[in-house]
């Protein structure tokens, strides 16, 4: 597992953990209620939120089917692990399990163009949803998903191989 | 209409199976590494690579391409069971209704996480009958003894049965270009016997890949 807090775990053999390493241990320890929420409340409205989203991206802006469903099921799975990401602290969670797959995906199905829409109307779900302070949370892993997905290299798209 | 509570069957959304910090596991205490279902991996030291090449390059010689070679058949033939067989059971479903994108971007990624090196598939002469295959910072060349000829026969003969067993064709693989004499990246076309045949001659002939490729597509 990837999480930005094994480097303090990391180095017992080196010396005790300083008054700042224990402070950055604290100040995580403190907001994990906070984090639960906001992961209890995605695990737990993950089709609400998402529900509209698709129906927007296929009703109002027109993209057909097959490529909504593979966007929403890209906006699903970046979600999850945005959520793991926060509960975590650690936003590179989100790059290391993502990176060299939905890139991959978004390129091979074209999805990019509803993707981009698709994260817009996340942000407005979510803020729907949540605080500002809660947003904050989410948002830095969010970020990287986006980021991930939107920036595609140009690679050899695999779709119609063979 | 698009249900999201439909693509959630049982509430999965299969991924990535083969990313690294997932796939990799053990049993440290009893020495074993182990992949996420259990079944045994194993580090190779680079200096146990190079011992392979030259006892074989001493026992055998002149054979020691062809012995690496039929070991990465042996090799593939396994590698494509174990690697549908992982893949069946964490999609849950029947490969063959595996969309080809996911098959292959989860070979991408197997290939990494076991380090052996980026793997990267070329259509850009799919619609002659060939495909083409990119394998970047392999191991294998990188430890193969150094030369004017390709190294990569392990990996033609993963590649040869690998794409044979996927496509139902029995396909011939040639390697085109090789770190081991220089070359940025290991370079692979796969084709029909027949069609390939000229291939082997001009990489004797120290042709690059380029200019193969342009042969081969003018043979028409």
């Amino acid at each position: 597992m990837t999480f930005k807090l094994d480097t303090l775990f990391d180095s017992p053999d080196k010396q005790y953990l300083n008054a700042n390493d224990l402070s950055i241990l604290s100040q995580y320890v403190s907001s994990i209620p906070e984090r639960m929420a906001v992961y209890r409340t995605l695990r737990d409205q993950e089709i609400a939120i998402m529900q509209p989203i698709a129906d927007a991206l296929q009703q109002q802006a027109g993209h057909p089917e097959p490529l909504v469903e593979r966007s929403v099921r890209s906006g699903l799975m970046v979600l999850r692990y945005a959520a793991m990401a926060m509960l975590l602290d650690d936003d590179g969670f989100v790059e290391e399990r993502l990176q060299g797959w939905l890139p991959e995906m978004v390129k091979a199905y074209e999805t990019q163009a509803v993707d981009q829409q698709l994260f817009q109307l996340l942000m407005q779900q979510l803020a729907k949803v949540f605080s500002p302070a809660q947003l904050n949370l989410l948002k830095p892993s969010l970020e990287k998903a986006k980021n991930l997905m939107l920036n595609t290299r140009e690679t050899v798209t695999l779709a119609g191989l063979l | 209409m698009v249900s999201v509570a439909d693509l959630l069957t049982d509430g999965r959304l299969p991924g990535n199976y083969f990313a690294q910090d997932l796939y990799v596991r053990g049993s440290t205490e009893l020495g074993l590494l182990e992949n996420r279902r259990g079944d045994r991996l194993l580090a190779i030291p680079d200096a146990l690579l190079q011992a392979i090449y030259s006892g074989l390059e001493k026992e055998t010689g002149q054979a020691s391409r062809l012995v690496l070679y039929n070991c990465g058949r042996w090799w593939g033939k396994n590698f494509y069971a174990r690697f549908c067989e992982e893949l069946a059971d964490y999609y849950k479903q029947p490969l063959s209704s595996l969309s080809m994108a996911e098959f292959l971007q989860s070979l991408q990624q197997c290939w990494k996480t076991h380090g052996w090196g980026q793997i990267h598939l070329d259509i850009t002469y799919r619609d002659r009958g060939f495909l083409g295959v990119e394998i970047w910072h392999s191991p294998f060349t990188a430890t193969a003894p150094q030369g004017q000829k390709p190294a990569g026969d392990l990996e033609r003969g993963i590649l040869e049965i690998f794409f044979s067993q996927l496509t139902g064709r029995e396909l011939r693989c040639a390697q085109t270009s090789c770190t081991a004499k220089g070359d940025d990246c290991n370079r692979f076309v796969l084709g029909l016997e027949k069609r390939l045949q000229p291939v082997e001659a001009l990489v004797a002939n120290g042709q690059a890949h380029q200019a193969i490729m342009q042969t081969l597509m003018q043979q028409g």
